[in-house]
C-alpha cells in the first residue's frame, strides 16, 4: 500500500474524507486485508489515548502560583505606560521636519539680508521670512543685528497631540 | 483581579498538564502556564465567548509551547535522527500491529503507560497527537495552530501514532 493511501485511511479514520472518498476507502478495506490491519491499528491506538491522559496537578500552591502571575502582570503594566509615553516615530519625524525646516529660515533670512545690510539703511524693519510663515524677524540695521523668532508648537504640545503608535 | 484569580485557581492544573504534555519539563510548564496568565489577562477583551474560558486559554498556552519548541529546534542541530523522526524514519517499514496492546489493561496503568509512551516521542509526533487525541482539533486547525501543511499534519500524525503503538507493545513485552 502506498502512502497516499495509507494517510487516506487514517483520514478515513479521523473523519475527515469527503463521503466520496470515504466510500472508496471502505471498499479498499473491505477486499484489502492489510488495508483493514493498518486501520485496525491505527483504530487501537487512538481509542487507547482517548481519555488517557495523565493530568498531572501544578507543582505550586495556589497562592504562590497567583502571586507569581500577579507580580508579572503588575510589572508589565507599569512598563507599558513608559513605553506609551515615548514619542512615536511620526512625532519624532516632525521635529525633525520642523528643526530643519527653523534652520532653513534663519539661513534664508539670513541670505536675504546681505542685501540691505550692504545698502546700508538705517532703520529698523520686522518681517515674515517668505519661505516659512512660522520664522518672524527683527532687524536693527543700525546695530547691525538680525532676530529671528520661531514660533513652533512646544515638543511635548506636538507628542501629546500625536497618538501614539506603538501602545499595545 | 480577584476574579481573574479566581479563574487562574479554577484552570491552573488543566494549563499545566497542557504545557507539560508539549514540554516534558516541570519547569518549563510551571513558566509558561505562567505566561499564558499574564497573556490571558492582558488580552481579556479579546475573549469574545466563542469557545469556553478554559478552551481560549488552553489555546494561548499551546500557542507559547509552539513557539518555545521552535526556538529549541532552532538551536538543536539537526541530527540524522532528528531527520529520519521527522520523515517517519522505521515507521516507514513496520509491519502493522494485530494484537491491541492496551487491550485488558486497568486504567491508571494504562494511562501510566500511554504516558511512557508519549515521551518517548519526538516533539513535533506529540505535539500533533495532543493536539488531534486530546484537544480533539481536526487537521486544519493542527496545520494553522502548528504552522505546517495539512499533509504535514497527516503524515505526522500517522508516524506518532504507529510509533505510539510500537512502543505500547515494547511496554507489554516487558511486564
Amino acid at each position: 500500500m502506498d502512502m497516499e493511501s495509507q494517510l487516506k485511511l487514517q483520514a478515513f479514520l479521523d473523519g475527515e474524507l469527503p463521503e466520496s472518498e470515504a466510500r472508496e476507502v471502505a471498499n479498499l478495506v473491505a477486499r484489502d486485508k492489510e488495508a483493514a490491519a493498518l486501520l485496525a491499528e491505527l483504530r487501537n491506538t487512538r481509542q487507547a489515548l482517548a481519555g488517557f491522559e495523565t493530568v498531572l496537578p501544578l507543582p505550586e500552591s495556589r497562592e504562590v502560583f497567583w502571586s507569581k502571575v500577579q507580580r508579572e502582570i503588575e510589572r508589565q503594566e507599569a512598563r507599558q505606560p513608559a513605553e506609551a509615553h515615548r514619542p512615536s516615530l511620526l512625532a519624532q519625524w516632525r521635529r525633525f521636519i520642523i528643526s530643519a525646516g527653523a534652520i532653513a529660515a534663519v539661513i534664508l533670512v539670513a541670505l536675504i539680508g546681505v542685501g540691505p545690510l550692504g545698502s546700508g539703511p538705517s532703520s529698523t524693519e520686522a518681517e515674515s521670512a517668505m519661505a516659512d510663515p512660522g520664522a518672524f524677524t527683527y532687524r536693527d540695521y543700525s546695530a547691525q543685528a538680525t532676530l529671528v523668532w520661531l514660533s513652533y508648537p512646544a515638543e511635548n504640545e506636538i507628542a501629546d497631540g500625536d497618538t501614539p503608535d506603538t501602545l499595545q | 483581579m480577584g476574579a481573574f484569580e479566581e479563574l487562574v485557581a479554577r484552570h491552573r492544573d488543566k494549563l499545566y498538564a497542557r504545557a507539560f504534555s508539549m514540554m516534558r519539563n516541570e519547569e518549563e510548564a510551571i513558566d509558561l502556564s505562567q505566561e499564558a496568565w499574564v497573556k490571558g489577562w492582558q488580552r481579556l477583551s479579546q475573549f469574545q465567548g466563542e469557545s469556553s474560558f478554559g478552551t481560549w486559554m488552553t489555546r494561548i498556552v499551546i500557542n507559547l509551547c509552539l513557539d518555545q519548541l521552535r526556538k529549541q529546534k532552532r538551536q538543536r542541530s539537526e541530527s540524522i535522527e532528528a531527520m529520519e523522526e521527522e520523515s517517519g524514519g522505521v515507521e516507514r517499514q513496520m509491519p502493522v500491529i494485530t494484537v491491541n496492546p492496551t487491550a485488558g489493561l486497568e486504567r491508571t496503568e494504562l494511562r501510566q503507560r500511554i504516558d511512557k509512551a508519549l515521551s518517548q516521542l519526538s516533539h513535533e509526533h506529540r505535539t500533533v497527537i495532543v493536539l488531534h487525541e486530546f484537544e480533539e482539533m481536526e487537521y486544519k486547525e493542527i496545520a494553522k495552530t502548528m504552522g505546517c501543511s495539512i499533509g504535514t499534519v497527516m503524515s505526522r500524525l500517522f508516524y506518532a501514532r504507529r510509533k505510539m503503538a510500537a512502543l505500547l507493545v515494547d511496554l507489554k513485552k516487558q511486564e
